[in-house]
């Protein structure tokens, strides 16, 4: 069962699918007591070949409302994990997370589809890593206790920040903020002094004109030093004046250049997540054929699956070498070698099929040197059928 | 057998050049620890080779422009090795070791063979005046390749529209503290090299101090960098104020360097 924001998901694996299905919505209309039809309303089915590919695709992210969030691999995992913990994951779903698992971390490596960050507060945590290098150690002050300056801390806390001061017109507010993230309270009027000891400030308060303008910060600078000083304004109006940004050493975020650079952020992921998909559909299209052979007998499964890891294994080795041609030979390139493993693969599966007193399947299989390891994969794999 | 040495480090320079360069493309981090153990190789390969030169001639190898340009090059892989142990500055290593090796196969276009010392240059300030005065003007070539990285840095992160540079580069405040850093090591090998050359002047020429135009253009970069030094100090100067000041004062040192030799002329030109 995977649960995240917005979905909530159940695997299984079973013989007779229809009937399953109507004992798992059972399930779930008895335990939260709700009407057939609600669940109906809202819940989707996948079986087989689409089923595989929906979990492949929730696992890269690229199903999430945010394309690309990288969230997403951790909660499969910890679901995979709860559910190989009280032993309800048989062979198939064991095989199929761990694909999951790797297709998820091939779509991350081999395209870019989360390089960049689009949440206002993980953009602004980016940008403050390319002024300061981290925020370990480093003071940040918040200006308006409201529900963004919240959201946004719950991140920024993450980074390691050794203060937090938290200043509002209320200061009743402020206090309250402050004992839920565990910041400093501080008076309004201190702003100016607490401007000089901080790295980072973050305002979002309801003022109708801009609370800072160049002239305090230009003081306040002076009194710095001049060392860097990073605003994020997302405060709507304006909290600090624009003009701000053009003091040295000063930089000013506010909402609308976040915003801008989230989507110019998230219209870069979209274009990298055609590129996910090919991988998706590819890998789809391998575990399918994989599974279509296990099905059958687990030995022809473990041939194909041999030869297959040793025909990766080399050709991973084989293209440091042809690092440099085009992707149009490197895939030709992989076609041969596929073709040539398949074409030696090919009579050993027909010998297995026709092998009625397991004579020959004994050769092969010593043929394919297994060892105790394999053995004990093999016996899992009838055990699997 | 020298040429052989000296032409195993700039290959190993090259090799170090390259991987840092495919890191900065793919981030990998086996890449980077492989562009490392070039430089290191390559560094004391480089190392030996001056120091086989040194045996072989009898006397400091920093008499021409070959053996200038290679000491240079020795000093800044060095100050750059003993920079990255401090500070996250992987991906800098694909400016600095391109710069590196192209002063290398500039050293060759000159010739390389080792000749007698000219009489003038006899003396025990050779190796002391020459080595204080590369080793400042290496450490400000490497605050000058920073200096524009944060210059260009910086710019992205005001106009908010690419980050090509920040994204890949050491934050802000690491390049400024380079900087900083920099500073306060290079100035004082600066005023060594000057220092010790006015003593050797005097010995030498008799007269400490003759206004011949590279003992003026050093005094002009002495003079910037102290510019640099009082207004960071007293006045707080940051970021890209100091960079662009940092920029001036390598220019004054490559006047002072080619310009003299090259252009004007006078007492100090040997190579």
């Amino acid at each position: 069962m995977l649960s995240t924001c917005n979905r909530t998901e159940i695997y299984f694996c079973t013989d007779s699918a229809d009937e399953s299905l109507a004992t798992v919505k059972d399930v779930l209309i008895k335990y939260f007591d709700i009407d057939r039809k609600i669940l109906e309303e809202y819940t989707y089915t996948f079986q087989d070949e689409p089923s595989y590919k929906h979990l492949f695709l929730v696992a890269s992210g690229l199903d999430s409302m945010v394309v690309g969030e990288p969230q997403i691999l951790g909660q499969v995992k910890d679901a995979y994990r709860m559910a190989a913990h009280s032993n309800t994951t048989g062979y198939l779903l064991n095989k199929l997370f761990h694909k999951t698992f790797n297709v998820a971390k091939r779509v991350r490596s081999e395209t870019r589809i989360g390089y960049n960050p689009v949440s206002i507060s993980s953009m602004a945590i980016e940008l403050s890593k390319r002024i300061f290098g981290d925020l370990r150690n480093r003071k940040v002050l918040v200006i308006g206790a409201g529900e963004m300056s919240e959201t946004a801390l719950k991140h920024l806390k993450k980074e390691g920040l050794s203060d937090i001061f938290i200043i509002n017109r209320t200061f009743g507010n402020a206090k309250k903020l402050a004992e839920d993230i565990a910041g400093i309270p501080y008076p309004f009027e201190s702003m100016s002094d607490l401007l000089g000891q901080v790295d980072m400030v973050l305002a979002s308060t309801g003022a109708e004109k801009p609370i800072i303008g160049s002239g305090l910060v230009l003081q306040i600078m002076k009194r710095r030093k001049n060392r860097p000083l990073f605003i994020v304004d997302i405060a709507v109006p304006r909290d600090v004046d624009p003009s701000v940004n053009d003091i040295e050493n000063v930089y000013l975020y506010d909402i609308d250049d976040l915003k801008d650079l989230s989507q110019k952020h998230l219209s870069d992921r979209l274009k990298e997540s055609e590129r996910a998909l090919s991988i998706v559909d590819g890998e789809v299209a391998a575990f399918s054929s994989w599974l279509r052979q296990s099905e059958k007998n687990p030995l022809i499964a473990y041939v194909i699956d041999k030869a297959e890891a040793i025909r990766a294994k080399e050709f991973r080795k084989a293209s440091q070498k042809f690092k440099n041609a085009d992707e149009e030979t490197i895939k030709n390139i992989e076609a041969l070698t596929r073709a040539i493993v398949n074409k030696l693969v090919h009579p050993h599966v027909t010998f297995i099929k026709q092998d009625s007193d397991r004579e020959i399947s004994e050769t092969i299989k010593r043929l394919f040197t297994l060892d105790e390891e394999d053995e004990k994969d093999l016996d899992n794999r009838n055990e699997g059928q | 057998m020298n040429v052989l040495i000296f032409y195993s480090a700039l290959f190993c320079y090259l090799l170090s050049a390259l991987s840092y360069l495919v890191y900065l493309i793919y981030n990998k981090k086996t890449v980077e620890r492989a562009g490392h153990y070039a430089l290191l190789a390559a560094f004391f390969i480089h190392l030996a080779s001056v120091a086989f030169r040194y045996l072989q001639a009898g006397h400091t190898p920093i008499t021409n422009m070959f053996e200038s340009l290679s000491f240079f090059a020795l000093c800044i892989a060095g100050f750059f090795l003993y920079l990255k142990r401090t500070y996250a500055i992987n991906s800098l290593g694909c400016i600095v070791l391109p710069a590196v090796s192209l002063l290398l196969i500039w050293a060759l276009a000159y010739p390389a063979d080792i000749r007698p010392l000219p009489p003038v240059l006899k003396s025990l300030w050779l190796p002391v005046h020459t080595t204080f005065s590369f080793l400042g003007n290496a450490i400000f070539f490497v605050s000058f390749l920073v200096s524009i990285i944060y210059i260009i840095a910086e710019r992205e992160i005001k106009r908010k529209k690419s980050f090509l540079f920040s994204a890949r580069f050491p934050s802000l405040e690491t390049l400024d503290s380079i900087n900083y850093r920099c500073m306060s090591y290079g100035f004082p090998f600066l005023t060594v090299g000057i220092i010790t050359g006015s003593i050797w002047a005097g010995f030498a020429w008799g007269s400490y101090w003759s206004w011949d135009p590279k003992e003026t253009w050093s005094l002009i970069t002495w003079i910037v960098y102290a510019i640099l030094i009082h207004n960071r100090l007293a006045i707080g100067w940051r970021g890209r104020k100091t960079a662009y000041l940092m920029i001036a004062g390598f220019i004054s040192i490559l006047f002072t360097f080619f310009g003299v030799n090259f252009l004007i002329g006078g007492l100090h030109s040997y190579m």
